[in-house]
């Protein structure tokens, strides 16, 4: 691998369909308690990050959620 | 070599009634392999390779170690360390070349620049030995380490557990079995291995504000060795012990002629058995350095490597530990969360059995580039091949082995005139033969060895002046070979 292509975070738009996976992700929430939620998001967050595979992406991701907090009201 | 070893106690351990190190890595068996008591360890000890883990009542992963293995010797053998130490001090008497004292206690010592010389305390009066190295194995409370006023950082856990020795009839298999979360420990950690003479180490995680007393008396013990064996099984008890663990590291494991090993320079937490295989692999590292520094084929200089390679290794321990010990405690509900994510996941999908962490087990750890080692230094397994072992061409502890791979009779010669200069000796082994195919060796390579069965350099170009270059990095400089360069 070159370092011209050192692998980075995306941000730019790569979702075929942002719509639909909005959709399917709330809905994939619906009727779960806060608990059964939470639960299920971890979950997604390993399946996704299997997909990924690669550490610098994942750190990367990490970084940036954490700092993408919604500020303390 | 000559060694004097003081020992405050007078005894290896009383049989039975102490509790420390069981599992013994392939590293460590191949050390004891060389050293002579291998067999007596296989004999007595529980051979074992597969480690399986559950969540609940369901299985989340399983390893056979065995599968990585390319060594005459298994994976892990589980045995009580007073045994070991038993077989360490026969051993010693046998080979007559150390003087063993014991309720001998070391109660000052001067790290003078020429020698260092120790105060020790005996039931006989007080006397001075002065020594030209000394190496501080008294473990994680060591005073003479404290006396110097060297710093570890300890961390203490707030992670409680009870161990519970016991022996009792019915039938498992020798195999490391871990909970994460067992339903007959109120949904804590569970350990479950076998050791010698039948007696189960049952290790329970305890919740982190209970009464250690309280929870290892034989009856309260009683109730939890019910809850997972069932309410009729027949056990008698062997050691009950509450414990927290801790781990520190110590920031330079030399100091002028002082060395420390073992839990005396590193503590880690016991999951993965990264405690007692470290202090053993410090011992087989320093051991040969030390050596060839007294016999003066090396520099004393070459004692700083056991620093340059041994600590690394021990953070490496320590951070590998720290995160088993991390999974196994969640420190919040948003840490249970993931770990519960990790564990359900798990049960379906083989990614995540690779995130389900109860101790990743000890291995040879490799060593960073170095001056002696310029493409760092990687362990050896040991290999059996034209009727012998590596770990038995090794046996005297202070030559190197030089493996030439699918070398002529004239190369060898060649190479042989280096042994009247430098600690090595060579062997020619086949190309395609088991020992190559570890080494991952092509003809013509040349494989130097160190006496305590790491890679020293991998040389392509095999002429008898590079392994004498490679030589004299391994070593540092090396005042023989000095001397030849002048003549």
């Amino acid at each position: 691998m070159s370092t011209a292509s050192k692998p980075v975070m995306r941000t730019d738009a790569n979702m075929a369909d942002p719509d639909g996976f909005y959709e399917a992700w709330i809905a994939a929430h619906e009727g779960l308690s806060d608990e059964e939620s939470n639960d299920l998001d971890a979950r997604l967050v390993l399946l996704l990050a299997n997909q990924i595979g690669d550490p610098e992406v994942l750190r990367a991701c990490i970084a940036e959620a954490r700092a993408g907090r919604a500020p303390a009201r | 070599m000559r060694a004097v070893v003081l020992d405050e106690d007078d005894t290896v351990g009383v049989k039975g009634a102490s509790s420390r190190g069981i599992c013994y890595a392939q590293k460590s068996l191949e050390i004891f392999e060389r050293l002579g008591i291998y067999e007596r360890i296989r004999a007595k000890g529980i051979t074992w390779s597969v480690g399986r883990t559950f969540s609940g009542a369901e299985e989340v992963y399983t390893f056979n170690l065995q599968d990585d293995s390319a060594s005459e010797q298994p994976p892990f053998v589980n045995l009580q360390q007073f045994y070991l130490e038993w077989f360490l001090v026969d051993r010693i008497m046998e080979l007559d070349c150390t003087d063993l004292r014991w309720k001998s206690r070391v109660t000052k010592v001067d790290n003078d620049a020429d020698a260092v010389v120790v105060e020790v305390e005996t039931p006989a009066g007080r006397y001075a030995l002065e020594a030209e190295w000394f190496i501080d194995a008294t473990g994680a409370n060591s005073r003479i380490r404290e006396a110097m006023g060297l710093e570890v950082n300890p961390s203490r856990s707030t992670d409680r557990w009870c161990i519970t020795d016991v022996r009792f009839t019915k039938p498992f298999p020798t195999q490391r079995w871990t909970w994460v979360d067992a339903p007959f420990n109120e949904g804590r950690a569970v350990w479950q291995h076998l050791m010698a003479d039948d007696v189960w180490r049952l290790d329970y995680q305890m919740a982190e504000d209970c009464d250690p007393e309280a929870i290892s008396k034989p009856e309260v013990a009683g109730e939890r060795l019910r809850a997972q064996l069932g309410p009729d099984v027949d056990f008698e008890f062997v050691w009950i012990g509450p414990y927290q663990y801790r781990d520190h590291l110590l920031e330079t494991f030399r100091v002028g002629r002082t060395l420390f090993i073992g839990d005396s320079a590193h503590v880690v937490s016991p999951f993965g058995a990264r405690g007692g295989n470290n202090g053993i692999q410090d011992a087989a590292n320093l051991g040969w350095k030390l050596a060839l520094v007294l016999a003066g084929e090396a520099g004393d200089e070459l004692l700083d490597s056991y620093h340059a390679e041994r600590h690394p290794a021990a953070v490496e321990n320590l951070t590998v530990c720290r995160r088993t010990a991390r999974f196994l405690a969640p420190r919040s509900r948003a840490e249970h969360r993931i770990r519960r994510a990790v564990c359900t996941l798990a049960k379906r999908h083989e990614f995540a059995r690779k995130l389900a962490n109860t101790g990743r087990m000890a291995q040879a750890n490799a060593y960073p580039p170095s001056r002696w080692a310029k493409d760092g230094a990687r362990s050896v397994q040991n290999v059996a091949e034209g009727g012998t072992t590596l770990m038995r061409s090794l046996a005297g502890g202070t030559r190197f082995l030089g493996l030439a791979i699918g070398a002529d009779a004239a190369s060898l010669a060649r190479l042989d005139e280096l042994a009247a200069l430098f600690p090595i000796d060579f062997r020619g082994i086949d190309a395609s033969g088991p020992l190559a195919r570890h080494l991952g060796a092509a003809a013509g390579t040349v494989v130097v060895v160190r006496p305590d069965a790491y890679v020293a350099a991998t040389l392509v170009e095999a002429t008898p002046e590079a392994v004498a270059a490679a030589m004299r990095d391994a070593v540092g400089a090396d005042e023989r070979a000095r001397l030849a360069a002048v003549a």
